[in-house]
C-alpha cells in the first residue's frame, strides 16, 4: 500500500512541475499556496507522537505557509496590475525537462544519505532535494522579481520538509520564531516589489543591475 | 536581566516609530546610553539568562554586544547632528528601524540555541533593511532588493546547516540541547559527516551576510545606498554578528576533531575575499563603496585568522574590535565628506585638508588604522594572523595575504590621496560641527588606547573566547 505521506509527496512535486511549465503568475502563485499547505500537514502522517501544541503548531504554519504567504504576493499583483508574464531566462519546456531530471537525480541520491525515515517515506528526502534545487532554479532561471520572491519560499518550503520530517528536536516557539522570520521577510519583499513596480513600471530585474562592482 | 538587554531597543524602537523627528533623535541617543550601561553590567555581573535554554553569556558574545553597544552610542550622537543637517524624509521609520536593528543585532550575540541565533540574524536583516531604503532613490531601492533577496536566500542555507547539525545529534544518538554550548561539550559524539555539512552550508550562509566573496555582491550597494550612520553600523557590527554564527559553529568543529577541515575552509574563503577586494579596489569610483570593499576585506583576514586558529584566532578577534571602531569612525567621515562637497564620487572631492579639517584628522588617522599601520590595532592583530601563519607553515597563502595586503595598501593610498590634497573647485556646503567629528575621535582613541593596553578582564575575555578553537599565546 502507498503511504499517505508518499501521496502528499507526491503532489508536492507535481506543484513544482506546474511552477516551472507556467508562464502566469497567478498560477504559479497558486501552485505555490498549494505547495504550502501539503508540506505543512506533512508532519500529522509522520507518525510521529503528537501534542496538542504540534496539532495547534501545525495548523498555524499551513494558515501561514498556504494562506498568508502566497496571499502577500497575490496583493502586490492586484495592486499594482504587473504584467503576468514571468520573463524566463530558460524556457518553460527547457524549465520542465529540468525539473524532471532533478526529481530523477534526488530519487538516485536520497538512498546514499542512509537517513533512518528514509526506509519507510521513500519520497522525503528526494522531495526535499527538489524543492531546495527547484527554488534555486526559479531564483536563476527567472527574471520577473516576482518570480524570484517565489524561488525564495519555494526553498523555505524544502528547508521545512527536511526541518519536521528528519529531526523533531526543535521546540516549538522556535519554529514559530523562524516561520515569523519567513513571513516578515516575505511581507518586506513584497513591499519592495511594489516600490520597484511604481520607480520602473515593472518588475523585470533587468532594470536593476545599475550597480556594478 | 539578560533578555532585558534585547527587549528595551525593541520596546523604544516601536515607540520612535510614533514620535516626532526630535524626539525619536533623544530617544535613539537615551536607548544608546541605557544599552550601553546594560552592557557593562552584564560584563561585569555575567548573570544567568531567564531562559537558559535559548539565550547565555558567552565570553565571545559579550565582546560583540560590547563593540556594538558602545558603537550604537557614539553613532546614535551623531546621528542626531547628522539628521538635523540631512534632509530625511520619513525619520521616525529611520529611528525606529535604528533601534529595531539595535535589538536583533543584540538578540545574535546573546543567544545560544543555534536556531535562536538564525531567527536573530534573519531579523537583523529585516531590521536593516528599511535603513538602507532611507533616501529612496531607484539606486536605494536596488540595493535593498539585492540585500534582502541575497541574504534572504543565503541565510536560508544557513538554516539548512543548522538543521544538519540537529541531524548530526539525531545520527549521533545524543539528547541534550540544541545549542552551542552543550553542543561543545558533547561535539565528539555528533555524527562527523553531518556535522562538516552543516558547518559548510552554515559559512556559506552566514558568510554571505558577512561578505565573505564570492557571496560579497550585496554589500558594496548597500553600504553605499544606506545614509552614513546606517552604514557605520551595518559595517562595523552586523557583519560581525554574522561571523559569531561561524564562530560559534567553528568552536564545536574544533571541539568534535574536526578543526583543520573547518580551519582549511575558512581561509581559503578568508583568502578569496582579500584577492576580490585588492582587484576591485583599485577601480572604485565612489569612496563609500571603496570604504565597504575594504569591509570585505577585514572580513577576509578575519575568516583567514580563525582559520589558522592558535595565534592567528587571537589576532582574528583583535581585528575584528579593531575593524569595527575604525571603519566605523571612516564611515562617519564618510557622511560629512558626502554632506559637505555633496557628491559620492571620489573626482568631486579634495583638498579635504584644507576644507574640512577636523574630518580630516579624523579620515586620515582611520585610514592608516584600518591600511595596519601603528599605532592601530589592526597592525597588531594582522602580525598575529602572519605570525601564526608562519608557524604553521602555510607559506603559500601567507605569501598571497602579504601581497595582496600591499595591493590593497596601495589602491586605498591612491584615492584617500586624491581626496586630501588633490585640487578641486567645489565649496564645502556645510560648517563643520564638532558633534560630527568627536564620535570619530572616540572611536580612534579607543582602539589606539586598546592597541598599548588591554585591560586584564578584557584580555582574560578574548582568551576565552578563542581558547577552544586553540588560541592565545
Amino acid at each position: 500500500m502507498i503511504h499517505p505521506v508518499d501521496i502528499l509527496l507526491a503532489l508536492v512535486l507535481l506543484s513544482v512541475l506546474i511552477s516551472f511549465g507556467s508562464s502566469r503568475l497567478p498560477t504559479l502563485i497558486k501552485a505555490l499556496a498549494f505547495q504550502g499547505v501539503v508540506v505543512s500537514i506533512v508532519p500529522f502522517f509522520l507518525g510521529h507522537d503528537l501534542t496538542v501544541g504540534g496539532v495547534v503548531f501545525t495548523l498555524i504554519t499551513m494558515l501561514i505557509r498556504g494562506i498568508g504567504i502566497p496571499l502577500c504576493i497575490y496583493q502586490v499583483i492586484k495592486k499594482v496590475a504587473i504584467k503576468r508574464e514571468v520573463e524566463p531566462i530558460i524556457g518553460y519546456n527547457a524549465s520542465l525537462l529540468a525539473g524532471l531530471l532533478l526529481i530523477v537525480a534526488a530519487a538516485f541520491v536520497s538512498p546514499k544519505f542512509n537517513l533512518p525515515q528514509t526506509s519507510v517515506h521513500a519520497l522525503l528526502l528526494p522531495t526535499a532535494i527538489t524543492l531546495l534545487v527547484a527554488g534555486m532554479f526559479l531564483l536563476m532561471a527567472r527574471r520577473n522579481a516576482i518570480a524570484m520572491v517565489l524561488g525564495y519560499i519555494m526553498m523555505e518550503n524544502g528547508i521545512y520538509v527536511v526541518g519536521t520530517s528528519f529531526s523533531m528536536r526543535t521546540h516549538h516557539i522556535v519554529e514559530f520564531g523562524i516561520l515569523l522570520d519567513v513571513l516578515a521577510g516575505v511581507m518586506i519583499m513584497a513591499i519592495i516589489l511594489q516600490n520597484i513596480k511604481q520607480t520602473y513600471d515593472d518588475v523585470d530585474t533587468a532594470h536593476l543591475r545599475t550597480l556594478k562592482e | 536581566m539578560v533578555e532585558f538587554v534585547f527587549i528595551a531597543p525593541m520596546l523604544t524602537g516601536i515607540i520612535a516609530f510614533f514620535l516626532p523627528p526630535t524626539a525619536g533623535r533623544l530617544l535613539l541617543v537615551l536607548t544608546g546610553a541605557i544599552h550601553l550601561a546594560l552592557s557593562l553590567m552584564l560584563w561585569v555581573l555575567r548573570p544567568e539568562a531567564l531562559f537558559p535554554a535559548y539565550f547565555a553569556v558567552t565570553p565571545e558574545g559579550l565582546l560583540s554586544l560590547l563593540v556594538i553597544s558602545l558603537l550604537f552610542f557614539l553613532i546614535s550622537i551623531y546621528t542626531t547632528a547628522y539628521l538635523k543637517t540631512s534632509d530625511i524624509r520619513s525619520e521616525h521609520i529611520f529611528s525606529g528601524s535604528m533601534l529595531l536593528f539595535l535589538s536583533t543585532m543584540t538578540m545574535v550575540t546573546l543567544s545560544d540555541h543555534i536556531m535562536v541565533m538564525w531567527i536573530a540574524i534573519e531579523a537583523t536583516t529585516l531590521a536593516s533593511a528599511p535603513l538602507i531604503y532611507t533616501h529612496r532613490s531607484a539606486a536605494s531601492l536596488e540595493a535593498t532588493w539585492k540585500y534582502v533577496l541575497i541574504c534572504s536566500v543565503g541565510i536560508a542555507l544557513a538554516l539548512l546547516g543548522s538543521v544538519f547539525i540537529t541531524l548530526s545529534m539525531d545520527v549521533g544518538g545524543l539528547d541534550v540541547p540544541v545549542a552551542f554550548s552543550s553542543l561543545t561539550d558533547v561535539a565528539r559524539q555528533l555524527d562527523p559527516l553531518w556535522l562538516k555539512t552543516g558547518f559548510v552550508f552554515i559559512l556559506v550562509g552566514y558568510g554571505t551576510k558577512m561578505g565573505l566573496a564570492p557571496m560579497h555582491t550585496w554589500l558594496p550597494d548597500a553600504h553605499s545606498e544606506a545614509p552614513s550612520p546606517a552604514s557605520a553600523l551595518l559595517s562595523g557590527v552586523l557583519l560581525n554578528c554574522a561571523y559569531l554564527g561561524i564562530f560559534k559553529t567553528n568552536k564545536v568543529m574544533h571541539a568534535a576533531g574536526l578543526g583543520d577541515f573547518s580551519g582549511t575552509i575558512l581561509m581559503t574563503f578568508g583568502l578569496v575575499s582579500i584577492l576580490a577586494a585588492a582587484t576591485f579596489i583599485l577601480k572604485q569610483t565612489e569612496y563609500k563603496r571603496l570604504l565597504a570593499y575594504s569591509s570585505i576585506e577585514n572580513m577576509g583576514i578575519i575568516a583567514f585568522g580563525t582559520g589558522i586558529g592558535g595565534l592567528g584566532a587571537y589576532g582574528a578577534v583583535l581585528c575584528l574590535i579593531h575593524h569595527s571602531l575604525i571603519k566605523s569612525s571612516l564611515f562617519l567621515c564618510s557622511g560629512n565628506i558626502l554632506l559637505g562637497y555633496g557628491d559620492r564620487l571620489i573626482a568631486a572631492t579634495g583638498q579635504l585638508a584644507r576644507r574640512m579639517p577636523k574630518t580630516f584628522v579624523a579620515f586620515f588617522s582611520g585610514f592608516a588604522g584600518i591600511s595596519g599601520f601603528p599605532p592601530f590595532g589592526i597592525f597588531i592583530g594582522e602580525l598575529f594572523i602572519i605570525m601564526a601563519a608562519f608557524r604553521t607553515g602555510h607559506y603559500l597563502a601567507v605569501g598571497l595575504f602579504i601581497l595582496s595586503l600591499c595591493v590593497i595598501f596601495a589602491g586605498f593610498t591612491r584615492h584617500v590621496m586624491k581626496i586630501s590634497f588633490e585640487d578641486v573647485d567645489t565649496t564645502i556646503q556645510i560648517e563643520e560641527k564638532s558633534i560630527m567629528v568627536w564620535p570619530q575621535y572616540a572611536l580612534l582613541t579607543t582602539s589606539l588606547v586598546l592597541c598599548f593596553w588591554i585591560p586584564e578582564t578584557l584580555y582574560q575575555t578574548i582568551v576565552q573566547a578563542v581558547a577552544t578553537v586553540g588560541g592565545g599565546f
